[in-house]
């Protein structure tokens, strides 16, 4: 496999032979069969409308086998383009229509071409959205508004969206206690209704904090039913102060002023 | 005067301010002198250590990138890398919006992992548009206002030029026949 000229490669029939000597690369450096495949073509300045498919499927196969570790998951779809592959080639020796009614090329390579094109543009642009000046790693902005007591600033408002991401988060967290008494309990909403507007009683309260102190996923979740009417019905207010912070939840009163 | 007014209206803002705000908060104030008195800050402020920037529809103060190194001192964590799936599948769903994951994970030829959907969803970046009306009615997907503030876009037409995604069906239409070995 040393050191074979790749423009000659088509011309040599065994394939153990067309290997010329790639640098090794590991599987977890792509991002699934079309980055491998481009980056072999692009490697080797094959052109793209012509891809020497008996040479790409052995380099293709070469760079999967290389990783058995590769999980179960993965490698479906590696081996999806493996077969991809052998079948193009196949299909590339026996009789075939050459053009279409048209008169225009037929060439089984277009189908793949086309996704291998298409995803290539995608890669670029990824980059070049990764090299847009980006908030907190090119670019900042005012750190904190410099508090003072005379003004009077209004509560920015939580959306649905914020509450269930934060939601996932409690549950993602919590869920990792492992508990195995297994007992049936029965909950209702209800029943959480009352107990989220006595703990907001005493004043405003962090979501996290109200679901920590319940236990079991059933307890989270009708709770989070409770909040969700609560907050239909205007009795408490949900309060986010910037994206991603903690939410806070508190009792409404009457005339809609906010009960701190 | 007015662009004393609206200088300081920009600063203490913590969300980029639209103009139909600053013209609210202005009030009454002719449009076009606002829009004289914006230009005159851009100017005033062009080649200094911070800038003013339109973004995401709206006006806002922030650092030159050139001082980034130095300001990034103030803090103890680090932007974190963004991962090469992530800016695909954000970049897919920035110029495919909307767009479902079916079709990302067809343009990529893999399968989308739900964590980062989950990662893009938790930064405010991208947002469930609604459900499309195929067998399953799968999400739809599309990038979110945090997305145009984080990387610095007035709208989404400021991303990266997209005339470069060729037409790729074209391409076959035009290309001279291809010698035929395989």
């Amino acid at each position: 496999m040393v050191g074979v000229k790749l423009s000659e490669q088509a011309a040599i029939t065994d394939l153990q032979t067309m290997l010329p000597d790639l640098p090794p690369v590991q599987l977890d450096a792509f991002e699934g069969p079309l980055d491998i495949l481009l980056h072999l073509i692009r490697k080797q300045k094959m052109d793209i409308f012509n891809i020497p498919i008996a040479t790409i499927t052995a380099q293709y196969s070469n760079i999967i086998d290389s990783d058995l570790s590769l999980n179960v998951d993965v490698a479906g779809e590696y081996l999806v383009m493996a077969s991809t592959l052998m079948q193009l080639k196949s299909r590339l020796l026996l009789p075939r229509p050459e053009l279409d009614e048209e008169g225009n090329d037929i060439d089984p390579r277009d189908v793949l071409v086309a996704q291998l094109l298409a995803y290539e543009q995608y890669r670029l642009l990824a980059e070049e959205i990764n090299e847009l000046p980006r908030m907190h790693r090119d670019i900042f902005k005012r750190a904190a508004f410099p508090e003072s007591e005379n003004i009077e600033r209004p509560l920015p408002l939580a959306d649905l969206e914020a509450l269930l991401v934060a939601f996932g988060q409690v549950l993602k967290r919590m869920t990792k206690e492992v508990r195995h008494r297994v007992v049936l309990e029965s909950m209702s909403v209800r029943e959480q209704i009352q107990f989220v507007i006595a703990s907001l009683q005493g004043g405003s309260m962090q979501f996290h904090d109200l679901l920590h102190e319940l236990r079991g996923r059933e307890a989270w979740v009708t709770t989070l039913l409770a909040i969700l009417e609560l907050w239909r019905q205007r009795i408490i207010q949900v309060v986010q102060s910037e994206h991603n912070a903690g939410i806070t939840l508190l009792l409404c009163v009457h005339d809609d002023k906010v009960l701190i | 005067m007015l662009s004393q007014k609206v200088e300081a209206l920009i600063l203490a803002s913590d969300e980029p301010i639209s103009f139909e705000k600053l013209r609210l908060f202005l009030s009454p104030v002719d449009a076009s002198k606002l829009h004289g008195a914006l230009s005159i800050l851009e100017e005033h402020y062009a080649g200094r250590g911070i800038q003013l920037k339109q973004i995401a529809g709206g006006w806002q103060f922030r650092t030159a990138p050139a001082y980034a190194g130095i300001v990034k001192q103030l803090w103890q964590t680090k932007a974190p890398r963004l991962s090469r799936s992530m800016l695909e599948i954000l970049a897919i769903i920035a110029y495919q919006q909307p767009t479902t994951r079916a079709e990302i994970e067809a343009m990529r030829g893999m399968k989308v992992s739900s964590s980062i959907i989950g990662g893009l969803l938790e930064r405010g970046w991208i947002k469930v548009l609604g459900r499309k009306d195929v067998p399953g009615r799968p999400h739809l997907y599309g990038t979110n206002k945090q997305f145009l503030a984080d990387f610095g876009l007035n709208s989404l037409h400021d991303l990266p030029d997209s005339s470069q995604l060729v037409d790729v069906d074209g391409i076959f239409q035009e290309r001279p026949t291809a010698s035929k070995n395989p």
